[in-house]
């Protein structure tokens, strides 16, 4: 199911294409989207070139095949980032229009080749700063490698002012609102994708959003969920993603098999509740990974709570904690708390596996079967060491 | 002093921050980085950086 969608126009002769993904509920068999997705293409018309920025997911190639049923002749076809659910139907395009020039980052070019089965030779680079005439309009594309692969570009139509971003300031949000303007569902959507897609690379977002600054932008146009007709909106809130410290936030992914962990888990949300420290718990045996991930945006502090299977921990909270890495959030500091049977090394290998997370590690407390007065007691002075290391940090 | 970028990960190394996992001080600069030394995030040669532009 996609709906009989028609290209949208977004300005005179420029317009929006692709397919709304209403049921999709997981991305890369990993990140759930509670909201479904949309690929975003879009069409521009110059008075001598029409240039098709991006394409659809295979899976919708019906949908924009379709759309494109309207459209005689395609001159330029722009692919800005080559993973699949933007670039999957650009060899159906290709068929359809054998003469078409394929525009992409030099880094792309064999990334397409090696993803898309279409030979170097036919694909043209263009240097960063470089210009496409359309006739009466340009497009200006600027490098901006790794948002979120090595090779990734956006696309400035100068007349217009309208920045073409492909998955950077985007969201899966499947909604056929053309535009925005549902702030706060938009924001949140935006938010989780920063989570889980851009966030380990905030460092050089960073640096494009200084590369952009000069730039007078009145839209932006991403490749996924709804376009930014107020780009401020959008923009403004990459930069607190991005620059902001992080907040007064304890974030405490644990599992629990016969209750051992919950109950120290239940006793740490008391503590650092009494402390006044924010703190939110997931058990991660039920949890929307993209929820913990949004959430790991503003946490100054991790707590990995988890029993001891095989010697080791949970494999829940293993692959928390790696994930929990490879996502390179802000946190600064971080504790492993638990229990075991009869002995175990769940707290060392825990860490080990987070080793590339930047982070100050208080000691662990664990507990052998059911936490006791001591265990209370050594949480109550972990709750003191996380209280004392978030003073002065702002709650929101 | 330039930042360089691995090209398997996006890891940025920042010689002001230098890289403490692997004991370089800050404010090394990555040409001095050892010829052993390797991405902190995923393991990468040197030789897979590239000069962040």
């Amino acid at each position: 199911m996609g709906g009989d969608l028609k290209p949208r126009e977004i300005r005179p002769g420029i317009s929006w294409m692709g397919a709304i993904d209403w049921d999709r509920r997981l991305f890369d068999e990993l990140i759930p989207l509670p909201d479904g997705t949309s690929y975003n293409a879009y069409l521009v018309r110059g008075s001598e070139k029409t240039a098709l920025i991006d394409t659809a997911d295979p899976t919708k190639r019906e949908e924009i095949l379709g759309q494109l049923d309207g459209v005689e002749r395609l001159d330029v076809l722009i692919v800005l980032h080559v993973e699949q659910d933007h670039s999957g139907s650009v060899p159906l395009v290709l068929d359809r229009y054998p003469e078409i020039e394929i525009v992409s980052s030099p880094k792309a070019v064999p990334m397409i080749a090696d993803h898309l089965g279409i030979p170097e030779g036919r694909i043209t680079a263009v240097e960063d700063g470089e210009t496409l005439s359309l006739g009466d309009r340009t497009l200006e594309f600027i490098h901006a490698p790794w948002v979120h692969w090595p090779e990734t570009m956006l696309a400035y139509l100068r007349e217009e002012k309208i920045l073409f971003t492909c998955d950077l300031f985007g969201s899966h949000l499947a909604t056929n609102d053309l535009f925005a303007f549902d702030r706060p569902r938009v924001c949140e959507a935006a938010k989780r994708y920063f989570a889980e897609i851009m966030m380990p690379f905030s460092n050089l977002i960073e640096g494009h959003l200084e590369k952009l600054e000069p730039y007078e932008i009145t839209m932006i146009c991403p490749s996924h969920g709804p376009i930014h007709d107020d780009p401020d909106f959008i923009v403004d809130a990459y930069r607190h993603w991005v620059l902001d410290p992080p907040k007064n936030l304890v974030v405490l992914p644990y599992t629990s098999m016969h209750g051992s962990t919950a109950r120290m888990v239940d006793h740490l949300i008391g503590a650092l509740t009494e402390r006044d420290v924010r703190v939110e718990p997931f058990n991660m045996s039920v949890t929307d990974l993209g929820a913990y991930a949004v959430r790991l945006v503003d946490a100054a502090t991790v707590v990995f709570a988890t029993p001891t299977v095989l010697v080791g921990p949970h494999p829940h909270i293993v692959s928390t904690a790696y994930l929990t890495a490879a996502l390179r959030p802000k946190l600064k500091h971080a504790a492993i708390v638990g229990s075991y049977g009869w002995a175990g090394k769940a707290a060392e290998r825990l860490r080990g596996l987070c080793s590339t997370l930047k982070v100050d590690w208080l000691d662990p407390v664990f507990t052998k079967g059911l936490p006791k007065e001591e265990t209370f007691e050594a949480l109550d002075a972990l709750a003191d060491g996380i209280a004392a290391r978030h003073e002065g940090l702002e709650s929101q | 002093m330039d930042k360089w970028i691995c090209t398997v990960c996006g890891y940025v190394y920042d010689p002001s921050i230098g890289d403490p996992t692997s004991g370089i001080d800050p404010g090394t600069p990555f040409e001095d980085l050892p010829d052993d030394w390797v991405c902190p995030e995923c393991g990468a040669p040197k030789d897979m950086f590239e000069k962040v532009a």
